[in-house]
């Protein structure tokens, strides 16, 4: 469970002194007091414009953003406490790939992370082998990460996060830049995570794709939420904050709607 | 192109990180011991040799290309003069045979990169040298190795940005002006990029490395690398 009370975070220079004395805060409010919980094996998402805070708020997750109040626990551990157990709880795809994958070969990067929590050999082999096999990449550990598409890469990168065995898998914007079949195949792979008991968050301003295997939806709005709630009570007032939502989402409860081109 | 790691079962790649290192160390010091033309031809079939046996070709080599012009030019510098005779041969020889030194290590540097992954010389140096010296001197190169390559492609994508806009046509101070200020930009952005994503993926200073075994393949080329090293210290005590 990763829970979150208060939190708020911000950018930029804080406080500073005029020489009158007075204090002027001219840092951006990119989460605004949010108070959340996601509990283990949700399929939620987290929608917003860009510039809502999505990315902020979720890296906050892993301690990857640092709120300057509130408290972030993962486990009932604060993140603070032990950077560590979140970042291994909590396992998180960029929305660039390309800033995510640190090593020259597939498997040298899906091992990277179990390699820095010191298991042993053994096992790391095992978890490559599985994570690879979850993103149907199996046998592809000695491609060049250079030689990948797109699609591949956010594969691997997703591979990564599941080598560490997460509770929870944070995709942010994890759709950009692909095209059909690569979409098609990366959300299959979410499906089946969350199918295996993995709790995905997917990050996304564009709900097409995700809304159908969604328990929940958080909107957010200049940093706070400004709807969290299932489907068919948060969809239809998303489309105000500036997210794409499908065309003819039926808000009396039908949560299966298809993707469609319409914006 | 970008000089970097590719996997491969050739011999280079079979051979364990620290032959590797040593046959490098050694063939340095004889670089420098064995200054005559007869040396360097002898370090020149080495240097080939080695290359080869990493499954390369010069092909590899234009990822040095950034270095060649300072390497030809250095022999006209040093040979040039203020006044008469504007030029010295022999001086111009020295230094060109020093350049020819600086390639040759290149090559065999081109040899050991194409052939070990980054965590294989992270394991290769935390093995050799004990503590958190070795522990730190390991992240060290890691670090570098996982950082140039992704800088050099992001100060071509500056290039490519400032040339599909018509840059190609401005002078080349201008176009290094704002190369280097956009690649200066872009590599602070990366730099900033890659540590979170070393910490989102718990980056540690002791992590589980590669096991390292030397094998029978290994041990002629221990003797390769220790051989140079000897004559180098032979030759110059």
């Amino acid at each position: 469970m990763i829970t979150l009370e208060d939190v708020t975070c911000r950018y930029g220079a804080h406080d500073r002194g005029e020489d009158d004395g007075d204090a002027i805060d001219d840092s951006v409010l990119a989460v605004d007091d949010v108070t959340l919980s996601v509990p283990d094996g949700e399929f939620l998402v987290v929608a917003g414009a860009n510039g809502s805070g999505k990315t902020t708020l979720v890296r906050t997750f892993n301690g990857l953003v640092r709120p300057d109040s509130g408290t972030v626990s993962v486990n009932g551990t604060p993140v603070s406490e032990d950077l560590v157990a979140a970042r291994a709880a909590v396992g998180m795809t960029f929305q660039d790939p390309r800033d995510q994958l640190v090593s020259a070969t597939v498997g040298g990067d899906v091992a990277f992370g179990p390699e820095n929590l010191g298991l042993p050999r053994e096992e790391i082999d095992r978890r490559v082998e599985a994570a690879l096999d979850a993103v149907d990449m199996a046998g592809r550990g000695d491609d060049r990460i250079t030689t990948l598409s797109g699609g591949e890469r956010q594969r691997v990168a997703i591979a990564g996060a599941l080598a560490m065995e997460p509770d929870h898998l944070v995709c942010d914007e994890p759709f950009t830049g692909l095209d059909e079949p690569a979409r098609e195949s990366v959300l299959t792979r979410l499906r089946e995570r969350h199918a295996g008991g993995t709790g995905v968050v997917v990050v996304t301003h564009d709900l097409r794709d995700v809304v159908g295997f969604a328990d929940r939806v958080v909107g957010l709005d200049d940093g706070r939420i400004v709807v969290d709630g299932p489907p068919s009570e948060a969809v239809p007032t998303l489309s105000d904050i500036g997210v794409r939502v499908p065309a003819g989402f039926d808000a009396a409860g039908d949560d299966h709607a298809g993707r469609s081109d319409e914006p | 192109m970008t000089l970097e790691y590719v996997p491969g079962d050739s011999l280079a790649h079979r051979l364990d990180p620290r032959t590797k290192l040593l046959v490098q160390i050694g063939f340095a010091a004889a670089a420098y011991a064995h200054t005559t033309p007869r040396g360097l031809a002898v370090l020149t079939l080495l240097a080939g040799g080695s290359l080869w046996a990493a499954d390369g070709d010069p092909v590899d080599l234009w990822g040095y290309r950034f270095a060649l012009p300072v390497l030809l030019a250095a022999p006209l510098v040093a040979g040039a003069t203020l006044g008469t005779p504007w030029f010295r041969v022999a001086r111009a020889e020295t230094a060109a045979l020093a350049s020819y030194r600086v390639l040759l290590l290149l090559v065999v540097a081109a040899a050991y990169v194409r052939s070990t992954p980054v965590r294989d010389s992270r394991a290769a140096i935390h093995h050799t040298v004990p503590g958190r010296i070795g522990a730190f001197l390991g992240v060290g190169v890691a670090l570098v190795f996982r950082f140039l390559p992704l800088l050099r492609r992001d100060l071509l994508a500056a290039r490519e940005a400032v040339h599909v806009r018509g840059g190609d046509r401005l002078p080349v101070h201008e176009r290094m002006r704002l190369i280097a200020v956009a690649g200066t930009n872009r590599a602070f952005g990366r730099a900033d990029r890659l540590g979170t994503a070393l910490a989102a993926r718990c980056f540690a200073w002791n992590p589980t490395l590669p096991r390292l075994a030397f094998r029978r393949a290994d041990y002629p080329v221990l003797a390769l690398g220790a051989g140079l090293l000897a004559t180098a210290v032979a030759t110059t005590v």
